[in-house]
């Protein structure tokens, strides 16, 4: 049982890994990124019913407050660069480059 | 096996709403079915007897994450003119699921070699506010707080980065 929950989990984090490697819209990118955070989540709660032990319920709450904290922050810069550049485009977005 | 049915329709769920995010175009349409993936995995907590994070789940990430990204959004009023043009996005797929299939074969052969147990519903206290509550304030107090100043420090960053006035980025 355990395992079909962990396949589910893998099969998640794969389909957000493809949406991160070939999608161009930086909000599906980011939505993809949180899908792997949930993909991660899924696999600490089952891993935790596995062991019926409490500390992966503890450490999906952690993930959640980061990925809350994440929300927020690239939110902030997506719409900074979204003012700045007038694009979506993950391809514009080069400002670190040398 | 009620358990194995709502399993299933919540992973057929969850696995249609991560390719529809995938798959759609626009990020609106992306983002109501991501939706509809974390509704689902709010289900699948609750098989697996984790209650507070069922609950949490909902409320804090299909409720508040997921409607901060939709604000945001419909604040930047995309239309079919801002989109990135990806006409060949078919073919970039092809080429991620090529680099990709190896790792997710490899992680399922190993998941599957995990012992297993069956699914069901254990006692009143695991997976509850009291019993969550209890290993987080007494073994994870030390990250509880350091999580606790992650988010004031994302806060004062979003504060700073979207309280910034024109001129240099």
């Amino acid at each position: 049982m355990i395992a079909n929950y962990l396949s589910l989990s893998v099969i998640l984090f794969c389909f957000g890994l493809l949406g991160v490697i070939s999608r161009r819209n930086v909000f599906t990118v980011f939505m993809s990124i949180e899908l792997m955070l949930n993909a991660a989540n899924l696999a600490f709660v089952a891993l935790s019913r596995l062991h019926e032990n409490m500390d992966g319920h503890v450490l999906a709450l952690m993930v959640m407050a980061v990925a809350a904290a994440e929300a927020a922050l690239a939110l902030a810069v997506v719409i900074l660069l979204h003012k700045h550049k007038g694009n979506l485009d993950t391809n514009v977005f080069s400002l670190l480059r040398g | 096996m009620v358990s194995t049915i709502l399993f299933s329709a919540f992973a057929v769920l969850a696995v249609a709403g991560a390719a529809g995010l995938v798959l759609l175009r626009h990020p609106m349409n992306g983002a109501m079915s991501f939706i509809m993936t974390l509704i689902a995995l709010a289900g699948l907590f609750a098989l697996l007897s984790a209650k507070l994070i069922f609950a949490i789940q909902l409320i804090v990430y299909a409720g508040a994450i997921m409607s901060l990204i939709l604000f945001i959004i419909m604040f930047l009023n995309i239309g079919e003119k801002d989109l990135p043009d990806e006409s060949n996005r078919w073919f970039y797929f092809g080429g991620g699921a090529v680099v990709i299939a190896p790792l997710a074969i490899f992680l399922l052969k190993v998941v599957n070699k995990l012992p297993s147990c069956e699914a069901t519903i254990v006692g009143d206290s695991f997976g509850s506010v009291k019993g969550v509550g209890m290993v987080l304030f007494t073994e994870w107090l030390l990250p509880f707080e350091i999580v606790s100043i992650l988010l004031l420090v994302a806060l004062v960053g979003a504060v700073v980065l979207a309280g910034k006035r024109e001129g240099k980025l």
